[in-house]
């Protein structure tokens, strides 16, 4: 069996994860806002993967709890939150730009007491 | 005899409080007065057609107002009884109550206080009232409750006066003292009774400890309120108060509340014939105690207070030697004459514009005629002189207290049983003695204030009172001398229309008979006979002493009996022992508490300890928040990284 053509769970996995934690490095580590938003997204689609990965591959064949559409669902759904998230983010980081010139996330810290 | 009307008696009363206490400060002053005469004369009204009533065999009306609070197996009711006992006293509450009223509208009318104190003393009639007709112990504890806390509202009248508003605050801890006591006692008495009515105790098998303890505790608080060693010293500072109140409150009604008490539940103290010991016991050592001191004081109104705690002495002598009737005849008698006494003391004090001191009065005879008259006949009453009211009542309590039978078989432990029949004889050589006191020092009282030669200030003109003071004297004066036909002994009116007016005759069934039943048969003759005798001992005493000399029979008297005599003239430093022994103790426990307990404890380690504590855990945990919403993020996802090796590896 060769690993490309395998048709298993832990490929598709592997690289989610691989995704999310390089999404959630970004979000930690990057100090432009911008950034930050698109490695949200990155983060965003590591999990719609992952749904995708264990809606091809269910953990229970056959199971009564539900088709493998449900997976496809929420990756629709996580889909139209995205758009809409980065929408709303976006607006935000223009409103602050506006107001402060800057995008670095270091210099927002008003939400401390 | 259940009927509607009964509540009437305590609520107008409580009415006029209400409207006096409200809105009399904007009242006209007649209106003002009209409604707090009222509001006395009309529940008189109402006692004395009950009162009539019950003489046409009807044994007592009762009314049940109001369930006033229900609990498991407690039922506290809103009732009312008026039998002969309280029948007899409400008509004296209120009408000894509304004379003093009368009185009072011209003792206070130049006081800008006016309106309060008239509230304040319709109140006094209405919790009197609530105590007196109280069907069971929680009410008649209302009552007792609510005479205290007038009584305190009235010494403490003249509240910018520190003296007077502190005499007020003593009286009313020194009751609550007592108060505590007769919440024991009802609280014994439900527990083991089950109930608190009156009528089902005084109608119960109550078992001997029981009875010893309740009656022991309901005793307590009736020290407090009665004024009985040790906790007589509230009355003689009561002075502080206007002089229609001591009349009222600390004379004639309030304080005889405990004898009342005593009385109304007298099946209980016969049950517990230890504490009738005890009640008599202390009777006696109060009546001869404050009789003492009350020979060596010079302010006028203090030995009118020292008086009255002797004479509640008296009486809780009769009640303790179990003839109730006595005691209770003495009470009402005693409300009339020390009424009188009182309210002329009062009429000098306002002719002498606020002069209260035996030494600066003198040859008053001729300025008060109508004052000295009445004050001659009540002092020849209370001295027991034949043949006023204080003769017969005061005697048939020492009768009764030679010829008890009560403490023939005292039970003192539930196994056996001792027999105390010195103790009768003694109490009436003691009692005797302190009548023989009560003469003295009433007659000294007499020739220093009305005899002699007028000693007060300069550019004092002394003046008799208006009529309206006078009137209630001489009415006061006129009950004190019918008051003997209350007290005729019965054999001596045997089968003539008096006979069922004696009280004696008349409380006959209403009270229980004391254990080793009632004394016989014994002739009143010699009794009489060395009663009249002690009486013009007393009197002969002080004529001797004082008609002539007048002052200068206090000063012979001094250097006769110096220390003793100035021991007396300080109270016997009981004020001062109790300073020592009791208040300061307690005022070092209190400040020791206060700063160790307190301020060290409470305050430092809870009150701020907590908050501080709080405040530097709050400051650690600022610094997480530093507003770098990265750093959250960051902590995030360690956290739920850990949450994940913890249940996807280790588990």
């Amino acid at each position: 069996m060769d690993f490309f053509h395998a048709h298993q769970a832990q490929h598709y996995l592997v690289l989610g994860a691989l995704l999310f934690a390089l999404g959630a490095a970004g979000v930690v580590l990057r100090r432009n806002a911008i950034i930050v938003l698109m490695s949200i997204e990155l983060m965003l689609n590591a999990v719609n993967l992952t749904f995708l990965a264990f809606a091809r591959f269910p953990l229970v064949p056959n199971s009564p709890m539900g088709s493998f559409l449900s997976g496809h669902a929420a990756v629709f759904f996580v889909i139209a939150t995205a758009a809409a998230e980065a929408a709303v983010g976006l607006a935000i980081i223009i409103a602050v730009f506006r107001s402060r010139t800057s995008v670095n996330v270091d210099e927002f810290d008003t939400l401390k007491l | 005899m259940e009927v509607s009307w009964l509540h009437l008696v305590p609520l107008l009363p409580l009415i006029g409080a209400a409207i006096c206490g409200l809105v009399g400060k904007w009242l006209p002053k007649g209106w003002l007065y009209a409604v707090a005469l009222a509001s006395v004369l009309l529940p008189f009204l109402v006692g004395l057609r009950a009162f009539v009533g019950l003489g046409e065999g009807v044994q007592l009306f009762h009314q049940l107002a109001f369930n006033w609070f229900s609990a498991g197996s407690l039922r506290v009711d809103m009732a009312f009884t008026f039998d002969r006992l309280s029948g007899a006293l409400t008509l004296v509450v209120t009408g000894v109550g509304f004379l003093i009223h009368v009185y009072s509208v011209g003792y206070m009318d130049e006081d800008p206080g006016y309106w309060r104190y008239f509230a304040y003393l319709n109140l006094f009639i209405a919790a009197m009232l609530t105590l007196v007709l109280g069907d069971n112990l929680v009410a008649m504890f209302v009552g007792w409750e609510g005479v205290g806390l007038c009584s305190y509202l009235l010494i403490g009248f003249w509240f910018t006066d520190e003296e007077k508003a502190s005499a007020g605050r003593k009286a009313f801890v020194v009751n609550r003292i007592g108060d505590f006591g007769f919440l024991i006692g009802i609280f014994v008495l439900f527990t083991q009774m089950g109930t608190v009515n009156i009528a089902q105790i005084n109608s119960a098998a109550i078992p001997m400890g029981v009875a010893q303890l309740a009656a022991f505790c309901l005793f307590i608080g009736a020290t407090g309120k009665s004024a009985q060693i040790p906790l007589y010293i509230w009355l003689p500072d009561a002075m502080a108060g206007p002089t229609p109140v001591s009349a009222l409150i600390h004379a004639a009604t309030m304080v005889t509340a405990g004898v009342y008490m005593v009385a109304r539940l007298s099946h209980l103290y016969v049950s517990a014939p230890t504490v009738m010991v005890v009640v008599a016991v202390v009777g006696t050592i109060t009546a001869i105690w404050s009789a003492l001191i009350a020979t060596s004081q010079n302010d006028i109104k203090k030995v009118l207070a020292y008086s009255t705690v002797s004479q509640l002495g008296f009486m809780f002598i009769g009640v303790g030697v179990g003839a109730f009737f006595a005691g209770t005849l003495h009470l009402i008698t005693h409300a009339f004459f020390k009424a009188c006494l009182f309210l002329g003391a009062g009429a000098v004090i306002h002719g002498l514009h606020g002069e209260q001191d035996l030494q600066r009065m003198g040859g008053l005879r001729k300025y008060m005629p109508s004052t000295r008259t009445t004050f001659l006949i009540a002092t020849i009453a209370i001295t027991g002189i034949f043949p006023l009211s204080g003769f017969f009542s005061k005697d048939e309590i020492l009768a009764q207290a030679l010829h008890t039978r009560a403490f023939s078989l005292l039970t003192l432990t539930p196994g056996g049983s001792m027999r105390l029949t010195w103790l009768g004889p003694l109490i009436y050589a003691v009692g005797s003695f302190a009548a023989f006191l009560t003469s003295f020092y009433m007659w000294r009282c007499y020739f220093l204030a009305f005899s002699g030669e007028y000693r007060g200030p300069e550019g004092v003109h002394p003046h008799e009172s208006p009529p309206v003071m006078t009137v209630p004297l001489w009415i006061l004066a006129g009950l004190a001398v019918l008051g003997l036909l209350l007290g005729l002994p019965p054999s001596w009116v045997h089968g003539t229309a008096l006979e069922h007016w004696t009280w004696e005759h008349f409380t006959e069934g209403v009270f229980a008979r004391p254990r080793g039943g009632a004394p016989g048969e014994f002739s009143p003759a010699v009794g009489f006979g060395i009663a009249l005798l002690v009486g013009w001992l007393g009197w002969a005493g002080s004529y001797t002493l004082y008609f002539k000399r007048g002052l200068s029979g206090d000063e012979l008297l001094s250097a006769r009996l110096g220390p003793v005599r100035r021991a007396l003239a300080n109270k016997l430093y009981v004020d001062e022992l109790y300073d020592r022994v009791i208040v300061r103790p307690l005022w070092a426990l209190a400040r020791g508490l206060w700063r160790v307990v307190d301020a060290t404890l409470i305050d430092g380690l809870f009150v701020n300890g907590i908050p501080s504590l709080i405040a530097w855990v709050s400051a650690m945990a600022r610094r997480f928040q530093n507003g770098d919403v990265q750093r959250y993020a960051a902590v995030t996802a360690l956290g739920v990284a850990a949450l994940l090796y913890v249940f996807l590896v280790r588990s």
